[in-house]
Formats: C-alpha cells, sequence, structure tokens
C-alpha cells in the first residue's frame, strides 16, 4: 500500500533527523559548530550568508544554517519555537530595539571579550553600537549597514529640469522638484507604496530638516520634541513630496516604477541603498542615475540608518560554543563583511574599511562616505521605517499616522503633528 | 415562447457573470504572461505586458534551477515535501473525520452533541493561537522539525473540518437503515464499512479537495515546524519574493506558483464537479 510506505520512509526519515546531531557530537570533540537562523534564504541575501558560511567551513567549522523564508514574524516564529523547545540557535538574524527586547526572552552570549579583542567597538558607529549592548554588555553582532535616506536622481529627468547641481538642503530639493515638474516631468518623486515607504519620507524629512528633533522625538519619544515645530516642518515637506507622487502606487514594490524613474518620467527618489542594487539586478546601467545622501538643511549628510545584525543565544555544548566565538570572530572581520557588503550592496559596519577599491559601487562609496561624515557631525541616526529606532509597536503607530496623511491630503501638517503624538501616546 | 421571454435577461446576466470572470482570471493571466517573460524585460517595462518572446528557461529555473537555503535545486524538492506531509495528513484526517462525523450523526450516545461542539470548536481557532501549544506538543512529544510532526498537527487540526463536513452528510441518511443493519448484527465498524462508506463518495471527495488545499497552501506552521531542506512548497515561494536588495524575480516567481499550484488543480479537475454538490448536500437537512 501506497500509504504505509509513505508513513515509514516519514518515520525513518525523523528518526535519521533526530539522530544527526548526535552522530555529529561523537565524530568530533572540538570542531566548531554554529546553527544559525535568518531570513536570508534566496536572492543576493541568500548568496551571502552562503558565501560567509563557506568562510566558516575554510576555518574549519560546521555551518548549520537553517533559512526561514519569509518576513521577520515567521522567523520571530520559528525562534521562539526552538527556544521553548529549549534548542535555540546559536545565533539568529535580529535588528534594531528587538534584540534588547528578545533579550529578555532567553540567556543570550556575552561578546564583550571576543569584541574588545578586535577591537570593534570603536569603529561601529555609537548609536548603532548601542544597540546590540542592550544591558552594557555585547550581545549581538551588526552584519551591514544600509542608509534608509539616500537621494537617486534620474539622468534624464534632470535632463528636462535643465539642472546639474545635486540638491543639499530641502529648499534646493523642493526647488529641483519643480524645475522637473515645468520641465516635463509627469512625477517629480518616485515612490512604492509597500509599508515603510512613507515611513521612509518622514524620517527623510524630519532627520533632514534636524537630527536633534529627530533623535529626541522618534528615538527618545521625547514628549516635547514631539509636540515641536520640527515634526510639523516635517509634516509639512511630506506633503510636498506626496503631491510629487504617482498617487497610483497601490501597494506595489518600489521597483515597479524604475522603468519611469531611469526614463524620466520620474525625477527622484528617496529610497535605501538597496535600491542600487535592485537598479543594477534589473538591468540598468550606472549612468543613468546618481546618488546622493539626502537632503539635510543644515548641509552635512544625515544618515538614517539600517543594519542587520545576528543574536547570540546561550548554548551549553562546547562545539557551539566555539563556533559563536569562530562566527562572532568573522561578522566582526573587515574581509569578511567587505565580502558580505560587495555581494549585497550595503556598506560595511566598520566605518574603517576602505572602499577605493575593486568591486565598490560609486553609490556604495557615496554611502561609506556620508555614514563617516554623519558620525563625525552626530548626524547617523536610527531608522524608524525599518524597525531600527523603536519596536515593531511602536513603528506600526507611528508609520499608520504617516501613511494616512501621504493618502489623505485633507489633514493639515499641524494635525498630523499632533496625531503622531497621540499615537505615540498610545503605543507607549 | 420561454426562450424569447427570458432571452434578454440572460444576455444581460452572462455579460455581468463574463465581466466578473474576467475581473477574477485577470491576476491569473498577469501571472501565466510574467511566467514567460524574462526579469529584466519586466523590468525594464511593466509588470502587466505580452511577452517579447517566450522565456520557458523561467520554467526550469523555479523547477530545479534557483537557489533556496543554499542549495540550487528549485522548488522540487520542496514540492516532494510538501507531498508527503499533504497525502498522509489528508487521508487520516479524512478517514479519522468520517469515522467522527458517522459516530455523531448515526450512534447517538451521552455527550454526543458536547464532542461534536467541541471538536468544530477548532474551527473558531486562528492559527497563530495554536503555534505555541503545538510548539510544547512536538518538543515534549520528540517531532520537532520533522515532517511526521506536521503530519500529526494537519491530522489533527484537520478533524474539525472533516468532522463537520462528515456528520452534516450522514445526518441525511435514514436511521432505518442503521437499525436494519444491526438487528442483521453488524456492529460499528462493520455497518461503517459496509454501508456507510459506500455512500460517502461525495462527501469524502468534498474532505479530501478541502484538506489537500489546505494543507498544501499552509505556511505558518510548515516554516515554525521545519527546518532546511525539509520546508514545504509554500516556504520556497516565499523564499523567492522575500530580497531586499533585489529586483522582484517576477518571472521565476511565476513560473513558480503555477507550478506549485498544479497539484491542488488537479485535485480541483478531478473531484470539482462533486464539490460543490457535496456541500450542499448537508445543507438541506
Amino acid at each position: 500500500m501506497p500509504i504505509t510506505t509513505t508513513r515509514r520512509r516519514l518515520l525513518a526519515g525523523s528518526v535519521a533527523t533526530l539522530a544527526l546531531p548526535a552522530f555529529a557530537r561523537a565524530q568530533g570533540a572540538v570542531k566548531p559548530r554554529l546553527t544559525a537562523i535568518s531570513q536570508w534564504s534566496a536572492g543576493s541575501d541568500g548568496a551571502a550568508i552562503t558565501a560567509l558560511g563557506k568562510k566558516f567551513e575554510e576555518k574549519g567549522g560546521v555551518w548549520q544554517h537553517s533559512p526561514v523564508p519569509g518576513f521577520t514574524t515567521e522567523m520571530m516564529n520559528k525562534l521562539r519555537a526552538q527556544i521553548m523547545a529549549g534548542d535555540p540557535p546559536a545565533c539568529s538574524q535580529l535588528k534594531g530595539p528587538e534584540i534588547a527586547a528578545w533579550s529578555k526572552i532567553a540567556p543570550t552570549v556575552d561578546l564583550d571579550a571576543v569584541v574588545a579583542a578586535a577591537g570593534y567597538e570603536k569603529v561601529v558607529a555609537p548609536d548603532l553600537a548601542k544597540l546590540h549592548k542592550p544591558g552594557g554588555k555585547w550581545i549581538a553582532l551588526p552584519l551591514q549597514i544600509y542608509s534608509t535616506n539616500m537621494l537617486f536622481l534620474s539622468k534624464r529627468a534632470m535632463d528636462k529640469a535643465k539642472a546639474d547641481k545635486i540638491p543639499v538642503t530641502w529648499a534646493e530639493f523642493n526647488d529641483l522638484a519643480e524645475k522637473m515638474k515645468s520641465g516635463g516631468v509627469a512625477f517629480p518623486i518616485a515612490n512604492g507604496g509597500t509599508r515603510p515607504d512613507d515611513g521612509q519620507k518622514f524620517e527623510a524629512a524630519l532627520a533632514g530638516i534636524s537630527p536633534l528633533a529627530y533623535r529626541a522625538a522618534i528615538m527618545n519619544l521625547e514628549k516635547k520634541a514631539l509636540e515641536g515645530p520640527e515634526i510639523k516642518a516635517a509634516f509639512a515637506q511630506v506633503r510636498k513630496i506626496a503631491d510629487w507622487m504617482d498617487p497610483n502606487v497601490g501597494a506595489q514594490h518600489f521597483s515597479t516604477n524604475l522603468k519611469r524613474f531611469v526614463d524620466g518620467d520620474m525625477g527622484m527618489m528617496i529610497m535605501g541603498g538597496w535600491a542600487q542594487g535592485v537598479l543594477r539586478n534589473a538591468g540598468f546601467k550606472f549612468e543613468d542615475f546618481t546618488i546622493a545622501p539626502g537632503p539635510s538643511d543644515n548641509s552635512k549628510p544625515v544618515f538614517l540608518l539600517n543594519a542587520d545584525a545576528f543574536i547570540f543565544w546561550q548554548r551549553k555544548e562546547p562545539d557551539l560554543q566555539a563556533g559563536q566565538t569562530l562566527m562572532a570572530q568573522l561578522v566582526m572581520d573587515p574581509a569578511i563583511q567587505t565580502m558580505y557588503s560587495q555581494i549585497t550592496g550595503s556598506i560595511p559596519v566598520r566605518t574603517d574599511v576602505d572602499l577605493s577599491g575593486e568591486g565598490w559601487s560609486e553609490g556604495q562609496r557615496t554611502t561609506a562616505a556620508a555614514l563617516k561624515n554623519a558620525i563625525a557631525s552626530n548626524q547617523a541616526v536610527l531608522s524608524m521605517a525599518h524597525n531600527m529606532a523603536q519596536e515593531n509597536g511602536m513603528t506600526a503607530a507611528m508609520i499608520d499616522v504617516i501613511t494616512e496623511y501621504v493618502k489623505n491630503k485633507t489633514i493639515k501638517p499641524e494635525q498630523a503633528a499632533t496625531r503622531l503624538a497621540e499615537a505615540v501616546e498610545g503605543a507607549r | 415562447m420561454r426562450d424569447r421571454t427570458f432571452a434578454p435577461r440572460r444576455i444581460w446576466i452572462y455579460l455581468v457573470v463574463s465581466l466578473i470572470a474576467a475581473a477574477w482570471l485577470a491576476p491569473l493571466i498577469v501571472v501565466v504572461l510574467n511566467s514567460l517573460r524574462t526579469n529584466e524585460e519586466i523590468a525594464q517595462g511593466s509588470m502587466i505586458g505580452w511577452p517579447q518572446h517566450l522565456a520557458w528557461s523561467n520554467y526550469a529555473a523555479a523547477w530545479s534551477g534557483f537557489c533556496v537555503a543554499e542549495t540550487c535545486a528549485g522548488i522540487r524538492p520542496y514540492m516532494l515535501n510538501s507531498a508527503l506531509v499533504t497525502i498522509p495528513a489528508t487521508i487520516f484526517s479524512t478517514m479519522l473525520g468520517a469515522i467522527a462525523g458517522y459516530a455523531v450523526s448515526l450512534w447517538r450516545f451521552r455527550g454526543d452533541t458536547w464532542i461534536y461542539g467541541i471538536v468544530t470548536l477548532g474551527l473558531f481557532l486562528p492559527q497563530q493561537m495554536r503555534l505555541l501549544p503545538w510548539t510544547i506538543v512536538l518538543r515534549d512529544i520528540g517531532l520537532i522539525n520533522t515532517l511526521a510532526g506536521l503530519v500529526l498537527i494537519h491530522t489533527i487540526q484537520g478533524l474539525s473540518f472533516t468532522t463537520l463536513f462528515c456528520r452534516n452528510y450522514y445526518v441525511a441518511i435514514p436511521h432505518e437503515l442503521i437499525r436494519a443493519a444491526r438487528i442483521d448484527g453488524a456492529g460499528f465498524f462493520r455497518i461503517f464499512w459496509r454501508i456507510i462508506l459506500p455512500l460517502s463518495a461525495p462527501i469524502l471527495i468534498v474532505t479530501v479537495i478541502w484538506q489537500f488545499t489546505h494543507i498544501w497552501n499552509e505556511f505558518l506552521y510548515g516554516v515554525t515546524f521545519t527546518t532546511g531542506q525539509q520546508q514545504p512548497v509554500t516556504a520556497a515561494l516565499i523564499a523567492l519574493s522575500a530580497a531586499v536588495a533585489d529586483i522582484p524575480q517576477h518571472g521565476v516567481q511565476s513560473a513558480a506558483v503555477i507550478i506549485a499550484a498544479l497539484p491542488t488543480l488537479l485535485i480541483y479537475l478531478l473531484g470539482g464537479k462533486y464539490f460543490v454538490r457535496g456541500l450542499t448536500a448537508g445543507a438541506v437537512k
């Protein structure tokens, strides 16, 4: 009967799976081994983590990565299930304030010694470092950085506007958008309709107007800052941006509009640095667009940080502990960060990596330089739209207000500011 | 005469129905067309458009080429995983549901309506709510991260639906039939095998379609309770669509979605004519 065969095969399969770890333990006693879960399973993300695994194996380790495809929720379900089953992965992908939140659920590894040995702390943006040592000790390590507020300019739209100067402040940005509009660019702003998109416009506006206000209002949730004039100014800027966007975006991915952007039917895109990888993978040329830091009214670059990281969960097995140390060393290694970022299009976490060589794009160099300058002027802040500034619930409350404001043009900036402050109070 | 009076209204009905069908089918048509367009063609043009030349390579890549979870074998291995979970779970839950439905509808015993009520209560529990209890159960019986664990979950959770369907169907069977068989000396299982089961084809086809579709399309448990190479096909499909720094792989995605939908489509084609008939069979009572 086919039924019995299937059932028997299933049972045999499950027995084999159960027996496997014990078998591996018996084979080699101290061979470093790493069990990891991440959501990176396909595309360049999958390729990058696979390459990292290869390096881990080259160092004599056993790499056991189980990607959980999908979005963060799925991975968190998996992580929770593993923790409850008493079998947390040796490390797992996690980012932003969720690191602090999740570190209370199960014991994490104290990485202070290995971080100190690598001299890592002084080459990481301070706000970023803070996220990865919630109780004062390093328990997680950032792997790569994207900025969420890079400005992409379409060459053809610039030609239509007869402009060649990259806008630095919001006033210059608005001028250029007007010029594009009158030069025949149908929509001066290219945009998508996925959940973070509108949030990115708002955070770019606020941080560009005043990084101090951004830090106080969005990162620290200070009531006074949330009711301050900068928030209203940011909403006013977002209204301008919204008026220049194609309203028919639905819930589309921003890449749907890349063709119109390159053709000059859309002019500018405020998007994460990852968009250049998307443009490249879509077959567009680097000559078709320019990348610059997002507008900043004090003319010094503002960098909205989005960083992927690994958190390390306590395990008793010596081989897993050895694997965690090896993994931590690899993640902090400039050569590994270079390899990783060159595959995904991000920039390294370390600010001391030289990006002048082969394998880096102009956009990555611009981004890395912007990060360095932003750190120097204390203008590297954490992205709200990409869950770096607040936990998911708070972020969702903020984005709800922003998206409604973008879509509903009868809401005044002052009303939006009040609603944002109320939403923050409600979600606290 | 009858025809003449009804003809204009008919045309109007067909027009409306055709429009609704066209709107309903539009997404499918876009997916089919995109499955034959290269990624670059879609990215450089628009999501909606005719293929410039037929890119059958999308299907090859989807079936056995693209890389998920550090192996480049397409969705083929994940299709097998899904089949290994779906087929046994569908059979077990359908059979158990038929027996349970038969017991609560034709063998009245103390508390039968209560048992029926509790079993069907499972219909109203959201999936997410059951996730942690299942984690504990699978941990304790050692089936976490195994396909057998998923078979168990879907068999037990499927019972709510299959019991409901079968019970509503069996309620319509005349009790005299059972009484006559009992007088002849037949017991619980003999009556089930000899009398009830031969009458059950329509409802069993309904439950098989229902269960097969649901288990095949299930994602949350599939992704939470398996690891690496054991993941079901829904996980592989999501893996294809969730890359950050990549242009969405619309061409390969479309091809993969179509391939992954084929088994459920096949089940519908084979048993579809029974589906509505069986669903409404119990409703009249």
